[in-house]
């Protein structure tokens, strides 16, 4: 049964992959992290990527049902930000009690595959909780 | 038991050579307890923040009888959290990321005061058990970092202690679900710690969100009334602890001096 860490290398195993982490989208904070983030600063990419998911799951529009521990049509999944060289991929997990968290994974651009790591993402979030 | 480090230290001097020791034991501050093992962080109390037990069980995500259960058969063996996955209570990932919540939420406040005198009480860990150590410097890091984020959402810290109140702005704009949640508790009356609690929700994130409604204008700290005016509930200032937190920490310590 996977905790943070076995999640967290499990995501690194995804070909391309160059950093994963586990982090809070309300406080910042990283729960937990492995391999490289972009700028070189873990705990500076979990508060940014936070409050990128932020803005997304709080926006009365996009997905009017996010934020909520709710599971639904209108709930934010995944969020996608693609650079010349890179994917960052968010995946939120869906917890039973109050948590405010996400996966992210930072890929290669060149050998990675953002299809497969989306659903490999969503699969581990799910696995994390539920087992 | 060796004697107590002296009572000027405050409590981030004391945590910083407590894990340069990798000592064991329980270091108190003025509002809140942090446990040590082998100078990591292993857990946090505080009567502002909800425990591990009341986050799981008010949420429905552990019944309350499997919490106790867990905590009668493998608390004196100090396992609790391992007993709740192996009897498939919870999966790993679920018990440390409600864990780290809990501990990152009662260790702010726990060092809310950092100017404060701390003690170190040496001793055995406690009896949740090892779910997932944090190292002492990125607890004190992260309560930094918390206080640095409420104070640019909105600079007023009464918010956070004070029985709040709605302003005639509030229930008319739509407002993200968990904001929305927070407004709804906002009675007169009630502190954050107490809307937190009654939400099963950490109170820092609570915070958060009260404190955007502060910035938005919708929730200010409740003006004080007269004593003699108060229609009823505890006047502003009353223990933040409820009867249902404080028989839990009761039995705690008992836990502890087994």
């Amino acid at each position: 049964m996977p905790g943070i860490d076995e999640s967290l290398l499990e995501a690194m195993r995804l070909p391309g992959a160059r950093g994963a982490l586990v982090a809070d989208w309300i406080s910042g904070l990283a729960l937990g992290a492995v391999g490289e983030a972009p700028g070189g600063d873990a705990e500076a990419t979990a508060a940014e990527t936070a409050e990128l998911a932020r803005l997304a799951l709080e926006s009365p529009t996009l997905a009017p049902g996010s934020g909520g521990g709710a599971s639904g049509g209108t709930t934010v999944e995944d969020l996608i930000l693609t650079t010349a060289d890179a994917y960052q991929l968010l995946r939120l997990v869906v917890t039973p009690f109050d948590s405010t968290v996400f996966l992210y994974l930072w890929l290669d651009r060149r050998d990675g595959n953002l299809a497969l790591a989306r659903i490999r993402l969503a699969e581990m979030a799910d696995r994390l909780v539920l087992g | 038991m060796t004697a107590a480090a002296p009572t000027h230290t405050t409590a981030p001097a004391l945590l910083a050579g407590l894990a340069a020791d990798g000592a064991t034991g329980v270091l108190t501050t003025s509002s809140g307890v942090l446990h040590l093992a082998a100078g990591e962080v292993v857990h946090a109390d505080s009567a502002m923040s909800p425990a591990l037990g009341e986050l799981l069980t008010r949420s429905g995500a552990l019944a309350p009888e499997n919490w106790w259960e867990a905590v009668r058969r493998a608390g004196v063996r100090r396992r609790v959290g391992r007993h709740l996955v192996e009897r498939g209570r919870l999966t790993t990932g679920a018990l440390e990321l409600c864990h780290l919540g809990a501990l990152f939420d009662a260790a702010y406040f726990a060092l809310l005061h950092d100017d404060r005198p701390a003690r170190f009480r040496p001793g055995v860990a406690h009896w949740l058990g090892a779910v997932r150590p944090v190292p002492a410097a990125a607890v004190l890091r992260e309560s930094r970092r918390r206080r640095a984020l409420l104070q640019r959402i909105w600079p007023d810290p009464a918010v956070d202690t004070a029985p709040l109140a709605r302003t005639s702005g509030a229930g008319r704009t739509k407002l993200p679900p968990r904001r929305g949640r927070a407004l709804a508790l906002v009675d007169g009356a009630s502190t954050a710690a107490q809307i937190a609690s009654a939400l099963a929700c950490r109170t820092f994130h609570t915070l958060v969100e009260l404190r955007r409604l502060a910035a938005d204008g919708l929730v200010i700290p409740a003006p004080p009334r007269p004593a003699a005016a108060l229609p009823g509930p505890a006047a502003p200032g009353a223990a933040w602890d409820e009867p249902e937190t404080a028989l839990l920490r009761r039995l705690l310590d008992a836990l502890e001096a087994l």
